[in-house]
């Protein structure tokens, strides 16, 4: 009986692990790989690099970062692209987490692998350049108080600085703080998330000062009503954001490909132009102090996707044809 | 509107009156604490619905009442609603400090509840009692070495060398290697499982079966493609060169990009806005009940 089956029914009833098998090396291989993959940035990326465009060397933003390492494939991308960015135009900011105790080790990780790429005249100095506040439990109740008055929620709050020879100094009196009076003083606010901390940052801080947010892309969907409402301002969703914001960092933003050939296209946004990110590194084009995680992953992300369209097919056709022997026999 | 709690939390740390102070809220919580697990039930109830209704009365009054708008640090409130206005615009960082240490204390009661089931299997050696030793050690040394490592960076290192990884001794490497060595990577590690049962659930679950589930897939599908740069820009080219590059091409209309775009903004993001306002009248609901006492459950 089963000689006389089709390719597709036999494949019916084939071991899963032969696909998990064929997903390990596929993905494997595109980690391997980094082919330049030519991709338009979606309009919510385009958003977010904007607004950072928009940012001057003095200003000082919050980020957020919400994220542990469950969800790094996407989320540490996304802080990398940022903090890179924030760091070449010299961007002063306060980081801290309203989500996860696990969040303020995993961040400062990635901001020390960073710091250490840097020349050290161009390195990040906590208390001068960043701050770091740690873990805020309550999210709900945290965010509305650092909406109502950023000088009360954060009143008392010391930090050590380098080369003060370890005495803490009062937050509000470092140079990252000390033009900060009110939350609107503030450049804008990155949210760094795999979950629904952006809502809250929505619904107590908007109107406050320009809020974005980076989200793997399981969250994407969730937010996309407050970018289309305009509630926040850039949004890069999951390792396709990444991918975008390296590819903006890289070459610019619709600039005149005589000038900059590295620089990408979006049809929608064709009058956002923004500048590619000046490395700060001597030696290094923009391109390769920009390109991290986003190219290296999105290959294997590409890879992916194809073999999960051809499972969908293939399990379909074989679906149809077991179908079709009932209805013949 | 200088409130009592700012004068505790207005203390210089290891000052003697903020030890007087932390000694007395010790014994009043334990007064309390003793106080509520003597009390009868029907003692309980109202007990937690006063607490609650006070809490939620605060942020409810926050909310309604007209708040300073642009308030200097030298405004003073005119008339009894600036006043008031004022008060709960001082009192809300007091209030969500004490919101933020409460909830602070659930990590106390997780690793109470985690330690009183695993020692407990532990010591009776009952079935997997093997991976609750492994936990328990891996608690314990995560705590050491997390502490010894703050510690070091705290209070051995004034000129913040240890922010390089070349200046690390044993501890750091070693709170590394536990930290994001074992403990992220092997979170990483679960999360990423996700990848197969997708892939095994695309090829033996994902069926067209019916008009939804047609539907289902063909949006699938353009969102999957949208985000696969290389298929875009090959079809992408491929309506360039047909429409000559016109940007006002109704063509263009046909793209990936574009139809995932109208996808996103005319399919789901009504979809989701419908399911908040659902979600948010379901949350509305409960809040109130919880507030009002309603809510029966969880209080006895």
């Amino acid at each position: 009986m089963s000689e006389n089956l089709s390719i597709w029914e036999k494949m019916q009833s084939f071991d899963r692990r032969w696909l998990y098998l064929v997903l390990i090396v596929l993905v494997t291989f595109g980690l391997f790989v980094s082919p330049d993959i030519p991709a338009q940035p979606d309009e919510s990326s385009v958003g977010l690099y904007v607004t950072l465009d928009g940012l001057d060397e003095n200003d000082t933003i919050l980020i957020q970062s919400d994220w542990t390492n469950s969800t790094r494939g996407e989320t540490l991308g996304h802080l990398e692209a940022l903090l890179r960015t924030v760091m070449a135009k010299r961007i002063k900011f306060v980081m801290y987490t309203f989500a996860d105790p696990q969040a303020p080790q995993v961040s400062r990780d990635a901001l020390r692998r960073l710091n250490d790429e840097l020349p050290e005249d161009k390195r990040y100095k906590l208390g001068i350049d960043y701050l770091e506040l740690g873990y805020f439990p309550n999210a709900e109740g945290a965010t509305q108080s650092l909406g109502n008055n950023i000088r009360t929620f954060w009143e008392g709050r010391k930090t050590r600085v380098e080369g003060n020879g370890g005495d803490e100094m009062d937050i509000f009196r470092t140079p990252v703080l000390e033009n900060i009076q009110k939350l609107e003083d503030c450049g804008m606010i990155c949210v760094v998330t795999p979950s629904n901390t952006i809502d809250i940052a929505v619904e107590r801080l908007s109107g406050k000062l320009p809020i974005c947010c980076m989200c793997t892309g399981v969250v994407g969907p969730q937010i996309l009503p407050y970018y289309n409402a305009g509630q926040v301002a850039g949004l890069a969703i999951g390792l396709k954001g990444v991918y975008d914001m390296e590819m903006m960092m890289a070459g610019g933003l619709n600039l005149d490909k005589a000038d900059y050939p590295n620089s990408v296209r979006s049809d929608k946004y064709s009058e956002n132009k923004a500048l590619p990110v000046v490395s700060p590194i001597e030696g290094k084009s923009s391109a390769d102090y920009s390109l991290g995680r986003g190219k290296k992953y999105y290959a294997a992300l590409n890879i992916a996707l194809a073999l999960m369209v051809l499972a969908v097919i293939a399990g379909n056709i074989g679906m149809y044809a077991a179908k079709r022997r009932e209805r013949n026999a | 509107m200088n409130l009592p709690l700012a004068a505790i939390w207005g203390q210089d740390p290891g000052s003697g009156a903020l030890i007087g102070y932390l000694v007395g809220a010790f014994i009043l919580g334990v007064v309390m604490m003793v106080a509520m697990t003597k009390m009868p039930t029907r003692g309980r109830k109202p007990s937690v619905w006063i607490a609650t209704f006070a809490s939620g009365f605060f942020y409810f009054l926050f909310w309604i009442w007209p708040s300073p708008i642009n308030r200097g640090p030298s405004d003073l409130p005119v008339g009894f609603s600036e006043k008031v206005g004022f008060g709960l615009q001082d009192a809300l960082p007091k209030v969500a400090n004490i919101a933020i240490i409460l909830t602070a204390f659930l990590l106390g009661l997780g690793i109470y509840s985690l330690l009183h089931v695993h020692l407990g299997r532990l010591f009776k050696k009952q079935k997997d009692w093997q991976f609750s030793l492994i936990l328990v050690v891996s608690m314990v040394l995560m705590i050491i070495f997390g502490y010894w490592d703050w510690m070091q960076r705290q209070f051995n290192d004034p000129d913040l060398l240890l922010a390089k990884m070349d200046n690390w001794g044993f501890v750091n490497y070693s709170f590394d290697l536990l930290f994001d060595g074992l403990l992220q990577q092997m979170d990483a590690a679960m999360f990423s499982m996700i990848a197969f049962f997708i892939l095994s659930a695309a090829y033996r679950a994902f069926r067209i079966k019916s008009i939804e589930a047609t539907v289902l897939m063909a949006s699938a599908l353009i969102m999957i493609l949208s985000i696969m740069g290389a298929v875009d820009m090959v079809y992408s080219n491929m309506i360039d060169s047909m429409t000559g590059g016109d940007p006002g091409h109704f063509l263009n209309d046909a793209k990936i990009t574009a139809v995932a775009s109208w996808v996103k903004n005319t399919m789901q993001v009504p979809a989701l806005r419908a399911l908040e306002f659902g979600v948010g009248l379901g949350a509305l609901a409960m809040g109130l009940r919880l507030w009002l006492g309603l809510e029966k459950g969880g209080v006895s």
